[in-house]
């Protein structure tokens, strides 16, 4: 499999080549363009169950796409929901942890689940976070643009801020060293603790939502023709 | 001193301040999307010597947050912070020489050292009937300003006098006299025209323009979505 990404950092495109008998798993939607000879199979991989823990659970969807090819090579271009960035990673055998909705595409030997995050992810994204395990590419993206930080010790980070880390890091959820900044400031931090890469992005998509909420109209109090 | 190093790969720009043990600096509440674990971070309502909570009531009313966060070092050691706006575009570091105060859009301050007083003025009862929000944030002292852009940002020295759209206006240099207008000969032909309330710059000094106005992009995407209760 090779693969391009494509105008990068704000409107970042995978564009993938398959070799025969080759295939790539995408997010559900993810696909927007393909070659005639991609075949598109549609499963749950690694089971309904696994499958329904992803997209209950994790927030992803419930199927995942698979493309492959039938004769030759062949070519798809997919794009993640939000404009920003896309990271190719390298699955050596170990996990790699995923907000929801960072999940673009995977290998055929990469395996994405769900991770119950408890208590500490109630007050974060959710109660679940992804879990990327196996062998082969994994493509995640962001709203905004991806940074790479390389924590060695511990690193703060928004918690709406958090893309992707290594399973060599911890986090907990943070504040400031004063009560009254948990209680006014709006925000949730994390506090990565370890040795690993972080990655980050640099705009905030609840941000944005809740910047845009009071440019709606007021409904009409009277309630008439409702 | 704080030094700074801007990510201006595309639309989303940000800024990673990198603190001086000790030093500290100010930003928007919620605008830190990433820090040292040596930074200890606090929430006011003020900024040095300015204000208390009625500066964070004056802010409210201004359609700006109540909160500012503030940021330092506290192992003696260097830190560093990472800033970003909500909306998408460009960021930059205005030198503020103390010579004259600096007018920041409400929306496009992002941050600053700690040496700046920061107050909230408002631009008086026209402001209120043009439909945009018109107050500013003035700023005074020797020190570093952030800006953020809806879009791209472009500075321009003004020699002479310029008209500049309210929404596109990011901070200006007050050497520079300015009154509020029309676009059009009238404020019946300004609105046909969909021009509203313009800035006439007139005298020498740095102004910072948006290429998009935040306001234009929120009413085209709050028409699209269903009405609200309250």
């Amino acid at each position: 499999m090779e693969y391009t990404i494509q105008s990068q950092p704000s409107y970042s495109v995978l564009e993938v080549t398959l070799d025969e008998n080759d295939s790539i798993a995408a997010e559900a939607g993810a696909m927007t363009w393909m070659s005639d000879n991609i075949r598109m199979s549609t499963s749950t991989r690694g089971g309904a169950l696994t499958g329904l823990r992803r997209s209950v659970l994790g927030g992803e969807s419930f199927f995942q796409n698979t493309y492959h090819t039938e004769g030759g090579q062949g070519q798809l271009g997919l794009a993640p929901g939000q404009p920003g960035d896309i990271v190719a990673y390298d699955m050596q055998g170990d996990n790699l942890y995923l907000e929801k909705s960072a999940y673009l595409a995977s290998g055929q030997n990469v395996r994405i689940d769900s991770k119950f995050e408890g208590l500490r992810g109630l007050f974060n994204e959710g109660l679940f976070i992804l879990r990327a395990s196996g062998r082969g590419k994994l493509f995640f993206n962001s709203y905004g643009d991806i940074q790479e930080i390389e924590v060695d010790g511990s690193y703060i980070v928004d918690n709406s801020h958090a893309v992707a880390w290594e399973p060599t890091l911890e986090y907990r959820i943070t504040r400031g060293r004063k009560i009254r900044s948990f209680l006014f400031s709006d925000q949730l931090l994390l506090r990565f603790t370890g040795q690993g890469k972080l990655w980050v992005q640099s705009r905030n998509p609840q941000a944005l939502a809740s910047w845009v909420y009071p440019f709606r109209s007021m409904a009409s109090k009277s309630g008439e023709g409702e | 001193m704080a030094s700074y190093t801007i990510s201006q790969k595309g639309s989303y720009g940000s800024v990673l301040v990198e603190l001086a043990p000790a030093e500290g600096f100010i930003s928007e509440a919620g605008a830190m999307f990433r820090a040292s674990a040596n930074i200890d971070i606090d929430v006011t309502t003020r900024s040095r010597g300015s204000g208390g909570l009625m500066s964070g009531v004056k802010r409210l009313l201004a359609g700006e947050s109540f909160f500012f966060s503030t940021y330092r070092s506290i192992d003696g050691r260097r830190g560093e912070i990472g800033l970003a706006p909500t909306l998408a575009g460009e960021v930059a570091v205005i030198e503020c020489s103390g010579t004259n105060r600096w007018l920041c859009a409400g929306g496009s301050y992002l941050g600053s050292t700690e040496g700046l007083r920061l107050d909230t003025q408002f631009q008086g009862l026209r402001g209120v009937f043009s439909g945009e929000s018109l107050s500013f944030m003035a700023v005074e002292g020797q020190g570093d300003l952030l800006v953020s852009a809806f879009g791209s940002i472009r500075e321009i020295e003004v020699d002479g006098e310029l008209t500049v759209d309210t929404g596109h206006v990011v901070a200006f240099e007050e050497s520079l006299d300015y009154t509020l207008g029309r676009a059009g000969g009238s404020w019946i032909q300004s609105m046909l025209a969909s021009e509203g309330v313009v800035l006439n710059f007139s005298g020498h000094g740095r102004l910072y323009v948006q290429s998009h106005n935040p306001d234009e992009f929120g009413s085209s995407l709050g028409g699209l979505m269903p009405p609200r209760e309250s």
